[in-house]
Protein backbone atom coordinates (compact mmCIF):
# COMPACT_ATOMS: atom_id res chain seq x y z
CA UNK A 1 0.00 0.00 0.00
CA UNK A 2 1.12 3.35 -0.84
CA UNK A 3 1.93 5.62 1.72
CA UNK A 4 -0.55 8.46 0.60
CA UNK A 5 -3.16 5.83 0.17
CA UNK A 6 -2.71 5.00 3.61
CA UNK A 7 -2.58 8.73 4.93
CA UNK A 8 -6.27 9.09 3.57
CA UNK A 9 -7.43 5.62 4.88
CA UNK A 10 -6.43 7.70 8.30
CA UNK A 11 -7.37 11.07 7.70
CA UNK A 12 -10.42 10.98 6.04
CA UNK A 13 -12.34 9.57 8.95
CA UNK A 14 -10.26 11.77 11.32
CA UNK A 15 -11.36 14.69 9.43
CA UNK A 16 -15.03 13.43 9.27
CA UNK A 17 -14.37 12.86 13.21
CA UNK A 18 -13.28 16.20 13.79
CA UNK A 19 -16.48 17.58 11.54
CA UNK A 20 -19.10 15.77 13.47
CA UNK A 21 -17.25 16.59 16.46
CA UNK A 22 -17.21 20.24 15.76
CA UNK A 23 -20.58 20.67 14.41
CA UNK A 24 -22.96 23.13 16.04
CA UNK A 25 -25.22 23.43 17.47
CA UNK A 26 -25.25 21.46 20.71
CA UNK A 27 -22.18 22.73 22.04
CA UNK A 28 -21.73 22.05 25.76
CA UNK A 29 -23.83 25.28 27.48
CA UNK A 30 -23.41 26.91 30.86
CA UNK A 31 -24.73 24.45 33.89
CA UNK A 32 -25.68 24.81 36.89
CA UNK A 33 -22.69 24.01 38.73
CA UNK A 34 -20.65 24.93 36.06
CA UNK A 35 -18.21 28.37 35.87
CA UNK A 36 -19.87 30.53 33.68
CA UNK A 37 -18.54 31.05 30.46
CA UNK A 38 -16.39 34.44 29.78
CA UNK A 39 -17.54 36.74 27.25
CA UNK A 40 -17.16 39.93 26.23
CA UNK A 41 -20.31 42.64 25.65
CA UNK A 42 -21.10 45.22 23.79
CA UNK A 43 -23.25 47.41 26.12
CA UNK A 44 -25.85 50.08 24.80
CA UNK A 45 -24.03 52.96 26.82
CA UNK A 46 -21.10 52.20 24.29
CA UNK A 47 -18.87 50.25 27.22
CA UNK A 48 -17.59 47.09 26.19
CA UNK A 49 -17.94 45.22 29.55
CA UNK A 50 -16.51 41.59 30.72
CA UNK A 51 -17.91 39.04 32.94
CA UNK A 52 -14.97 38.52 34.81
CA UNK A 53 -14.55 41.96 35.73
CA UNK A 54 -17.22 41.55 37.93
CA UNK A 55 -15.94 38.44 39.71
CA UNK A 56 -16.64 38.51 43.82
CA UNK A 57 -19.98 40.18 42.44
CA UNK A 58 -23.54 38.30 42.33
CA UNK A 59 -24.26 38.50 38.57
CA UNK A 60 -27.80 38.15 37.06
CA UNK A 61 -28.63 38.03 33.00
CA UNK A 62 -31.97 38.01 31.82
CA UNK A 63 -32.76 37.22 28.10
CA UNK A 64 -34.14 40.04 26.67
CA UNK A 65 -37.21 40.71 23.67
CA UNK A 66 -39.24 44.22 23.90
CA UNK A 67 -41.86 42.41 21.52
CA UNK A 68 -42.34 39.27 23.66
CA UNK A 69 -45.46 39.12 25.38
CA UNK A 70 -43.56 37.15 28.51
CA UNK A 71 -41.15 40.12 28.72
CA UNK A 72 -43.63 42.39 28.32
CA UNK A 73 -45.97 41.14 31.29
CA UNK A 74 -42.93 41.93 33.58
CA UNK A 75 -41.94 45.25 32.19
CA UNK A 76 -45.28 46.26 31.68
CA UNK A 77 -45.96 45.50 35.37
CA UNK A 78 -42.82 47.51 36.49
CA UNK A 79 -41.63 43.72 38.35
CA UNK A 80 -38.48 43.71 36.05
CA UNK A 81 -37.47 47.23 36.82
CA UNK A 82 -38.28 46.65 40.41
CA UNK A 83 -35.97 43.47 40.28
CA UNK A 84 -33.07 44.97 38.79
CA UNK A 85 -33.35 48.21 41.25
CA UNK A 86 -33.70 46.20 44.74
CA UNK A 87 -31.09 43.97 43.68
CA UNK A 88 -28.26 46.33 41.77
CA UNK A 89 -29.06 48.13 44.80
CA UNK A 90 -27.79 45.23 46.78
CA UNK A 91 -24.31 45.00 44.75
CA UNK A 92 -25.66 42.72 42.42
CA UNK A 93 -24.37 43.33 38.98
CA UNK A 94 -27.52 43.28 36.24
CA UNK A 95 -26.86 42.32 32.75
CA UNK A 96 -30.04 42.60 30.43
CA UNK A 97 -28.82 40.86 27.23
CA UNK A 98 -30.50 40.97 23.69
CA UNK A 99 -29.89 38.26 21.54
CA UNK A 100 -32.50 38.69 18.44
CA UNK A 101 -30.32 39.40 15.40
CA UNK A 102 -31.08 41.78 13.23
CA UNK A 103 -34.07 42.10 11.28
CA UNK A 104 -35.50 39.22 14.23
CA UNK A 105 -38.27 40.63 16.89
CA UNK A 106 -36.51 42.32 19.75
CA UNK A 107 -33.20 43.56 17.68
CA UNK A 108 -32.39 47.16 18.70
CA UNK A 109 -30.07 49.49 18.08
CA UNK A 110 -27.95 50.70 20.64
CA UNK A 111 -29.79 54.28 20.76
CA UNK A 112 -33.42 52.54 20.57
CA UNK A 113 -32.30 50.07 23.45
CA UNK A 114 -31.29 53.54 25.44
CA UNK A 115 -34.80 55.35 24.48
CA UNK A 116 -36.64 51.72 25.99
CA UNK A 117 -34.58 51.92 28.71
CA UNK A 118 -35.32 55.25 29.92
CA UNK A 119 -38.77 55.23 28.58
CA UNK A 120 -39.42 52.24 30.93
CA UNK A 121 -37.12 53.35 33.82
CA UNK A 122 -35.05 50.23 33.72
CA UNK A 123 -32.01 49.95 35.75
CA UNK A 124 -30.02 47.35 34.96
CA UNK A 125 -26.35 47.62 35.22
CA UNK A 126 -25.80 47.53 31.34
CA UNK A 127 -27.60 46.31 28.72
CA UNK A 128 -25.41 44.01 26.19
CA UNK A 129 -26.43 43.88 22.37
CA UNK A 130 -25.78 40.32 21.25
CA UNK A 131 -26.36 40.22 17.73
CA UNK A 132 -24.59 37.48 17.00
CA UNK A 133 -26.16 35.45 19.40
CA UNK A 134 -22.91 34.57 20.72
CA UNK A 135 -23.47 34.79 24.37
CA UNK A 136 -26.78 33.47 24.23
CA UNK A 137 -25.29 30.34 22.86
CA UNK A 138 -22.53 30.60 25.21
CA UNK A 139 -25.64 30.36 27.99
CA UNK A 140 -27.78 28.01 25.81
CA UNK A 141 -30.57 31.09 26.17
CA UNK A 142 -34.20 29.26 24.85
CA UNK A 143 -36.06 31.77 25.71
CA UNK A 144 -37.08 35.58 26.56
CA UNK A 145 -37.28 36.33 29.67
CA UNK A 146 -34.73 33.56 30.58
CA UNK A 147 -32.50 34.40 33.95
CA UNK A 148 -29.30 33.16 35.27
CA UNK A 149 -27.77 33.69 38.13
CA UNK A 150 -23.74 33.83 38.91
CA UNK A 151 -22.44 33.67 42.23
CA UNK A 152 -19.12 35.79 43.30
CA UNK A 153 -16.93 32.51 42.39
CA UNK A 154 -18.29 32.54 39.20
CA UNK A 155 -20.20 29.50 39.32
CA UNK A 156 -24.01 29.48 37.77
CA UNK A 157 -26.22 28.98 40.51
CA UNK A 158 -29.29 29.50 38.85
CA UNK A 159 -30.88 29.22 35.15
CA UNK A 160 -34.36 29.18 34.09
CA UNK A 161 -37.41 31.08 34.68
CA UNK A 162 -38.33 34.58 36.24
CA UNK A 163 -40.74 32.77 38.27
CA UNK A 164 -43.29 30.10 38.26
CA UNK A 165 -46.36 31.71 36.75
CA UNK A 166 -45.51 30.93 32.96
CA UNK A 167 -47.95 32.77 31.43
CA UNK A 168 -48.30 36.70 29.50
CA UNK A 169 -51.10 37.81 32.15
CA UNK A 170 -49.91 40.72 34.06
CA UNK A 171 -52.06 39.89 37.24
CA UNK A 172 -50.09 36.87 37.60
CA UNK A 173 -47.44 39.03 38.49
CA UNK A 174 -48.41 39.35 42.12
CA UNK A 175 -48.70 35.85 43.34
CA UNK A 176 -45.33 34.45 41.58
CA UNK A 177 -42.45 32.86 43.47
CA UNK A 178 -39.58 34.82 42.03
CA UNK A 179 -37.16 31.81 41.29
CA UNK A 180 -34.17 34.90 40.95
CA UNK A 181 -34.75 36.64 43.94
CA UNK A 182 -35.49 33.02 45.89
CA UNK A 183 -31.57 32.26 44.33
CA UNK A 184 -30.43 35.11 45.30
CA UNK A 185 -31.49 35.50 49.10
CA UNK A 186 -30.65 31.81 49.66
CA UNK A 187 -26.98 32.02 48.00
CA UNK A 188 -26.71 35.22 50.75
CA UNK A 189 -27.97 33.77 53.43
CA UNK A 190 -25.28 31.16 52.49
CA UNK A 191 -27.85 28.30 52.05
CA UNK A 192 -28.35 25.81 49.30
CA UNK A 193 -30.15 27.68 46.14
CA UNK A 194 -33.44 24.79 46.33
CA UNK A 195 -34.51 25.66 42.67
CA UNK A 196 -31.27 25.49 40.72
CA UNK A 197 -33.05 25.02 37.17
CA UNK A 198 -36.53 25.41 35.85
CA UNK A 199 -37.68 25.19 32.56
CA UNK A 200 -37.02 29.11 31.18
CA UNK A 201 -40.86 29.88 29.94
CA UNK A 202 -41.39 32.75 27.72
CA UNK A 203 -40.42 33.79 23.75
CA UNK A 204 -38.29 31.42 21.67
CA UNK A 205 -34.45 33.52 21.24
CA UNK A 206 -34.77 35.04 18.10
CA UNK A 207 -31.23 33.62 16.84
CA UNK A 208 -29.99 34.51 13.47
CA UNK A 209 -30.47 31.04 12.35
CA UNK A 210 -34.11 30.74 12.83
CA UNK A 211 -35.81 29.00 10.44
CA UNK A 212 -38.29 30.82 8.97
CA UNK B 1 -68.88 38.87 17.67
CA UNK B 2 -71.85 37.26 18.05
CA UNK B 3 -71.53 35.26 20.94
CA UNK B 4 -71.22 38.89 22.06
CA UNK B 5 -74.55 39.86 20.55
CA UNK B 6 -75.93 36.17 22.28
CA UNK B 7 -74.72 37.33 25.57
CA UNK B 8 -76.48 41.04 25.13
CA UNK B 9 -80.10 39.66 23.83
CA UNK B 10 -79.95 37.10 27.07
CA UNK B 11 -79.50 39.61 29.37
CA UNK B 12 -82.25 41.49 27.41
CA UNK B 13 -84.26 38.86 27.86
CA UNK B 14 -84.35 38.76 31.70
CA UNK B 15 -85.24 42.44 31.90
CA UNK B 16 -89.08 43.63 32.80
CA UNK B 17 -91.10 43.43 29.82
CA UNK B 18 -94.23 41.02 28.49
CA UNK B 19 -94.47 37.58 28.51
CA UNK B 20 -94.64 38.08 24.55
CA UNK B 21 -91.73 40.22 23.55
CA UNK B 22 -89.41 38.16 26.29
CA UNK B 23 -90.44 34.61 24.76
CA UNK B 24 -89.57 36.88 20.87
CA UNK B 25 -86.37 37.84 22.86
CA UNK B 26 -85.46 34.54 23.78
CA UNK B 27 -86.39 32.97 20.40
CA UNK B 28 -84.35 35.47 18.98
CA UNK B 29 -81.51 34.81 20.93
CA UNK B 30 -81.74 31.05 20.40
CA UNK B 31 -81.55 31.63 16.72
CA UNK B 32 -78.42 33.90 17.06
CA UNK B 33 -76.60 31.79 19.48
CA UNK B 34 -77.68 28.59 16.93
CA UNK B 35 -76.09 30.48 14.02
CA UNK B 36 -72.72 31.47 16.33
CA UNK B 37 -72.37 27.49 16.84
CA UNK B 38 -72.28 27.50 13.17
CA UNK B 39 -70.20 30.32 12.33
CA UNK B 40 -66.67 30.15 11.58
CA UNK B 41 -65.63 30.46 15.29
CA UNK B 42 -64.32 33.57 17.34
CA UNK B 43 -61.20 35.22 16.14
CA UNK B 44 -58.08 34.60 17.89
CA UNK B 45 -54.52 36.11 16.87
CA UNK B 46 -54.23 34.81 13.24
CA UNK B 47 -56.67 31.98 13.67
CA UNK B 48 -59.83 31.17 15.00
CA UNK B 49 -60.90 28.91 17.48
CA UNK B 50 -64.68 27.15 17.95
CA UNK B 51 -66.35 25.20 20.72
CA UNK B 52 -68.00 22.46 19.15
CA UNK B 53 -69.57 18.98 19.98
CA UNK B 54 -69.49 15.77 18.03
CA UNK B 55 -73.65 15.63 17.87
CA UNK B 56 -75.56 18.37 17.75
CA UNK B 57 -77.60 16.98 20.77
CA UNK B 58 -77.25 15.42 23.80
CA UNK B 59 -79.11 11.52 24.45
CA UNK B 60 -81.43 12.23 27.44
CA UNK B 61 -80.74 8.14 27.69
CA UNK B 62 -77.50 8.43 27.44
CA UNK B 63 -76.90 11.26 30.46
CA UNK B 64 -79.01 9.39 32.34
CA UNK B 65 -76.91 5.73 32.19
CA UNK B 66 -74.20 8.50 33.43
CA UNK B 67 -72.51 8.42 29.67
CA UNK B 68 -69.85 11.10 29.20
CA UNK B 69 -70.47 13.22 25.80
CA UNK B 70 -67.24 14.77 23.95
CA UNK B 71 -66.96 18.72 23.42
CA UNK B 72 -63.74 20.22 21.44
CA UNK B 73 -61.96 22.98 20.77
CA UNK B 74 -61.43 23.73 17.03
CA UNK B 75 -58.54 25.58 15.97
CA UNK B 76 -57.97 27.03 12.74
CA UNK B 77 -55.21 28.81 12.03
CA UNK B 78 -53.25 30.86 9.20
CA UNK B 79 -50.32 29.17 7.69
CA UNK B 80 -46.77 29.41 9.78
CA UNK B 81 -48.86 30.02 13.00
CA UNK B 82 -48.88 27.62 15.58
CA UNK B 83 -49.79 26.29 19.26
CA UNK B 84 -48.57 24.15 21.73
CA UNK B 85 -48.74 20.50 22.92
CA UNK B 86 -49.41 20.09 26.56
CA UNK B 87 -45.49 19.60 26.65
CA UNK B 88 -44.57 22.84 24.30
CA UNK B 89 -40.75 22.17 24.47
CA UNK B 90 -38.07 24.73 24.81
CA UNK B 91 -40.80 27.79 24.72
CA UNK B 92 -44.15 28.82 24.42
CA UNK B 93 -47.48 27.70 26.54
CA UNK B 94 -50.13 25.01 25.59
CA UNK B 95 -53.75 26.57 25.56
CA UNK B 96 -55.52 26.35 29.16
CA UNK B 97 -59.50 26.08 29.73
CA UNK B 98 -61.39 27.50 32.73
CA UNK B 99 -65.26 25.62 31.88
CA UNK B 100 -68.13 27.05 32.94
CA UNK B 101 -70.72 24.37 33.53
CA UNK B 102 -73.80 24.00 34.97
CA UNK B 103 -74.42 21.72 38.20
CA UNK B 104 -73.98 17.96 37.61
CA UNK B 105 -70.93 18.73 34.30
CA UNK B 106 -67.42 18.54 34.61
CA UNK B 107 -64.90 18.68 32.01
CA UNK B 108 -62.44 15.69 31.85
CA UNK B 109 -58.72 16.83 30.56
CA UNK B 110 -57.87 17.83 27.19
CA UNK B 111 -56.70 14.90 24.91
CA UNK B 112 -54.06 15.76 23.32
CA UNK B 113 -53.21 14.68 19.75
CA UNK B 114 -49.95 13.66 18.58
CA UNK B 115 -47.70 16.80 18.40
CA UNK B 116 -45.42 17.87 15.55
CA UNK B 117 -41.66 18.85 16.10
CA UNK B 118 -41.51 22.74 14.84
CA UNK B 119 -37.85 23.53 14.53
CA UNK B 120 -37.60 27.03 15.69
CA UNK B 121 -33.96 27.35 14.82
CA UNK B 122 -30.88 25.16 16.12
CA UNK B 123 -30.82 25.24 19.32
CA UNK B 124 -34.46 25.45 20.28
CA UNK B 125 -37.54 23.37 19.66
CA UNK B 126 -41.13 23.31 20.27
CA UNK B 127 -43.61 20.43 20.26
CA UNK B 128 -47.35 21.82 18.93
CA UNK B 129 -49.53 21.83 16.17
CA UNK B 130 -50.25 24.01 12.88
CA UNK B 131 -53.49 24.08 10.70
CA UNK B 132 -56.27 23.08 11.70
CA UNK B 133 -56.10 21.29 15.47
CA UNK B 134 -59.33 19.50 17.55
CA UNK B 135 -58.96 19.29 21.16
CA UNK B 136 -61.20 16.81 22.38
CA UNK B 137 -62.44 17.25 25.84
CA UNK B 138 -64.73 14.62 27.36
CA UNK B 139 -67.78 15.75 29.48
CA UNK B 140 -68.80 13.85 32.73
CA UNK B 141 -72.65 14.54 33.27
CA UNK B 142 -74.33 13.43 36.70
CA UNK B 143 -77.17 11.35 35.77
CA UNK B 144 -79.73 14.63 37.05
CA UNK B 145 -78.46 16.52 33.99
CA UNK B 146 -80.68 14.62 31.89
CA UNK B 147 -83.91 16.21 33.59
CA UNK B 148 -82.42 19.32 31.61
CA UNK B 149 -84.06 20.97 28.93
CA UNK B 150 -80.47 21.58 27.39
CA UNK B 151 -76.80 22.16 28.13
CA UNK B 152 -74.96 25.14 28.32
CA UNK B 153 -71.27 25.25 28.23
CA UNK B 154 -68.70 28.34 28.24
CA UNK B 155 -65.03 27.99 28.01
CA UNK B 156 -62.64 30.81 28.54
CA UNK B 157 -59.35 29.88 26.64
CA UNK B 158 -56.20 31.82 26.75
CA UNK B 159 -54.12 30.64 24.61
CA UNK B 160 -50.52 31.40 22.81
CA UNK B 161 -50.08 31.59 18.86
CA UNK B 162 -46.60 31.77 17.24
CA UNK B 163 -44.55 31.94 14.58
CA UNK B 164 -41.00 31.92 14.29
CA UNK B 165 -40.98 35.43 14.55
CA UNK B 166 -43.16 36.09 17.04
CA UNK B 167 -45.56 35.50 19.59
CA UNK B 168 -49.11 36.90 20.11
CA UNK B 169 -51.06 35.85 23.48
CA UNK B 170 -54.82 35.54 23.02
CA UNK B 171 -58.28 34.99 25.05
CA UNK B 172 -61.15 33.68 23.88
CA UNK B 173 -64.63 33.42 25.07
CA UNK B 174 -66.87 30.42 23.86
CA UNK B 175 -70.28 29.07 24.17
CA UNK B 176 -72.29 25.97 22.95
CA UNK B 177 -75.64 25.18 23.75
CA UNK B 178 -76.89 21.21 23.33
CA UNK B 179 -80.13 20.41 23.30
CA UNK B 180 -80.75 17.14 25.37
CA UNK B 181 -83.41 14.99 23.92
CA UNK B 182 -85.18 11.90 24.52
CA UNK B 183 -85.86 10.95 20.90
CA UNK B 184 -83.03 11.76 18.90
CA UNK B 185 -83.69 11.34 14.74
CA UNK B 186 -81.13 10.54 12.83
CA UNK B 187 -79.49 14.46 12.31
CA UNK B 188 -76.56 15.28 10.54
CA UNK B 189 -73.35 15.95 12.64
CA UNK B 190 -70.94 18.52 10.45
CA UNK B 191 -68.28 17.53 12.98
CA UNK B 192 -68.09 13.42 13.38
CA UNK B 193 -66.05 13.26 10.88
CA UNK B 194 -63.24 15.84 12.46
CA UNK B 195 -63.88 13.89 15.89
CA UNK B 196 -63.38 10.71 14.12
CA UNK B 197 -60.45 11.62 12.32
CA UNK B 198 -59.06 13.13 15.62
CA UNK B 199 -58.78 10.15 17.42
CA UNK B 200 -57.19 8.44 14.56
CA UNK B 201 -54.55 10.85 15.29
CA UNK B 202 -54.50 10.21 18.84
CA UNK B 203 -51.40 7.98 20.01
CA UNK B 204 -51.96 4.49 20.75
CA UNK B 205 -51.13 2.65 23.86
CA UNK B 206 -48.03 0.32 22.80
CA UNK B 207 -48.74 -3.19 21.68
CA UNK B 208 -48.82 -5.23 24.98
CA UNK B 209 -45.78 -7.48 23.36
CA UNK B 210 -43.30 -4.44 22.59
CA UNK B 211 -40.34 -3.81 25.06
CA UNK B 212 -38.74 -0.79 26.02
CA UNK B 213 -36.22 0.03 28.15
CA UNK B 214 -34.10 3.10 29.02
CA UNK B 215 -30.52 3.11 30.30
CA UNK B 216 -29.48 6.47 32.19
CA UNK B 217 -25.42 6.56 29.89
CA UNK B 218 -23.26 9.45 30.81
CA UNK B 219 -25.14 12.65 29.73
CA UNK B 220 -27.99 10.72 27.44
CA UNK B 221 -30.86 8.39 28.21
CA UNK B 222 -30.85 5.11 25.79
CA UNK B 223 -34.06 4.15 24.46
CA UNK B 224 -33.85 0.82 23.30
CA UNK B 225 -37.35 -0.38 21.73
CA UNK B 226 -37.84 -4.62 20.34
CA UNK B 227 -40.90 -4.07 17.86
CA UNK B 228 -40.11 -7.29 16.67
CA UNK B 229 -39.07 -6.42 13.03
CA UNK B 230 -36.60 -3.46 12.57
CA UNK B 231 -37.66 0.21 12.37
CA UNK B 232 -35.79 2.80 10.75
CA UNK B 233 -37.46 6.24 11.74
CA UNK B 234 -38.41 6.86 15.14
CA UNK B 235 -39.23 10.24 17.14
CA UNK B 236 -39.65 10.18 20.69
CA UNK B 237 -41.82 13.14 22.18
CA UNK B 238 -41.16 13.77 26.06
CA UNK B 239 -44.62 14.37 27.78
CA UNK B 240 -42.24 15.62 31.06
CA UNK B 241 -40.14 19.09 30.29
CA UNK B 242 -36.95 19.42 30.81
CA UNK B 243 -36.13 16.32 30.52
CA UNK B 244 -33.95 15.87 26.99
CA UNK B 245 -32.39 18.21 25.40
CA UNK B 246 -35.33 18.79 22.14
CA UNK B 247 -33.49 20.05 20.32
CA UNK B 248 -30.38 17.44 20.00
CA UNK B 249 -30.69 14.85 16.93
CA UNK B 250 -32.31 11.59 18.19
CA UNK B 251 -30.00 9.07 16.04
CA UNK B 252 -32.50 6.05 15.02
CA UNK B 253 -29.91 3.10 14.98
CA UNK B 254 -32.04 0.36 13.52
CA UNK B 255 -31.85 -2.78 15.34
CA UNK B 256 -32.62 -6.21 14.11
CA UNK B 257 -36.24 -6.30 16.20
CA UNK B 258 -36.43 -2.28 17.25
CA UNK B 259 -34.46 0.62 16.91
CA UNK B 260 -32.50 2.50 19.35
CA UNK B 261 -33.07 6.70 20.41
CA UNK B 262 -30.35 8.46 22.08
CA UNK B 263 -31.91 10.98 24.14
CA UNK B 264 -29.64 13.86 25.12
CA UNK B 265 -30.23 15.14 28.91
CA UNK B 266 -31.69 18.78 29.41
CA UNK B 267 -29.05 21.29 31.03
CA UNK B 268 -31.57 21.86 33.35
CA UNK B 269 -32.27 17.60 34.60
CA UNK B 270 -30.71 17.92 38.11
CA UNK B 271 -32.30 15.13 39.56
CA UNK B 272 -32.54 11.01 38.58
CA UNK B 273 -35.88 10.19 36.72
CA UNK B 274 -37.89 7.10 37.29
CA UNK B 275 -39.35 6.84 34.08
CA UNK B 276 -39.45 8.71 30.45
CA UNK B 277 -43.06 9.35 29.25
CA UNK B 278 -44.29 10.32 26.30
CA UNK B 279 -45.08 9.65 22.79
CA UNK B 280 -43.14 7.63 20.35
CA UNK B 281 -43.72 8.56 16.17
CA UNK B 282 -42.54 5.20 14.15
CA UNK B 283 -45.18 7.24 10.96
CA UNK B 284 -47.76 9.73 10.02
CA UNK B 285 -50.64 7.63 11.65
CA UNK B 286 -48.28 5.15 14.22
CA UNK B 287 -47.69 6.98 17.40
CA UNK B 288 -48.11 5.33 20.47
CA UNK B 289 -48.07 6.47 24.50
CA UNK B 290 -44.79 4.95 26.11
CA UNK B 291 -43.89 5.10 29.73
CA UNK B 292 -40.74 2.80 30.61
CA UNK B 293 -38.42 2.78 33.90
CA UNK B 294 -35.12 2.96 33.98
CA UNK B 295 -33.12 0.72 34.19
CA UNK B 296 -31.05 0.83 37.62
CA UNK B 297 -27.48 2.21 37.16
CA UNK B 298 -25.20 -0.30 36.77
CA UNK B 299 -27.82 -3.29 35.80
CA UNK B 300 -26.03 -5.69 33.12
CA UNK B 301 -27.03 -4.09 29.89
CA UNK B 302 -28.42 -6.96 28.31
CA UNK B 303 -31.13 -8.07 30.91
CA UNK B 304 -32.90 -4.46 30.93
CA UNK B 305 -36.17 -5.77 29.07
CA UNK B 306 -39.17 -4.17 31.13
CA UNK B 307 -42.43 -4.00 29.74
CA UNK B 308 -44.33 -1.23 29.53
CA UNK B 309 -47.01 0.34 31.66
CA UNK B 310 -50.56 0.78 30.83
CA UNK B 311 -50.65 3.81 28.64
CA UNK B 312 -53.72 5.12 30.37
CA UNK B 313 -51.39 6.04 33.57
CA UNK B 314 -50.22 9.16 31.46
CA UNK B 315 -50.86 12.88 32.76
CA UNK B 316 -53.42 14.01 30.33
CA UNK B 317 -52.38 12.11 27.40
CA UNK B 318 -54.52 9.26 27.53
CA UNK B 319 -56.94 8.51 24.75
CA UNK B 320 -60.03 6.23 25.37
Amino acid sequence: MKRSTLYSILLYPMLVALLLCTAPPLMSAAKVGDAAPEFTGAASNGKTLHLSDYRGKYVVLEWHNNGCPFVGKHYNSGNMQRLQKQWTDRGVVWFTILSSAPGKQGYVTASEENDYLAKMQAAPTAALLDPTGEIGHLYDAKTSPQMVVINPNGVVIYDGAIDDKATTDLNDVPGATNYVSRALEQAMAGKQVETPATRPYGCSVKYGDSTH
Amino acid sequence: MLDGLCIKLKMQGRSPSSRFSRALTFGVALLLCAASAHAEGTPIPHGTLELIAENPWIEKRELAAGQKFDVGLRFQLEKGWHIYWINPGDSGEPPRVEWRLPSGLSAGAIEWPTPRRLENSSSIVDYGYEDVILLIVPMHADPIVAAEQSAHIGADVKLLVCSHDMCIPGKAQLSLTLPIASHVSAQYSRYADLFAATRRSFPRPAPTNWRFSVADVNDSFVLTANLGRQITQAIFFPLAESQIENAAPQNPQPLATGFRLTLRKSDRLLKPIQRLQGVLVLSADQAYLIDAPLSKSGAVRSSYSIGIHPAQSLKEGSQQ
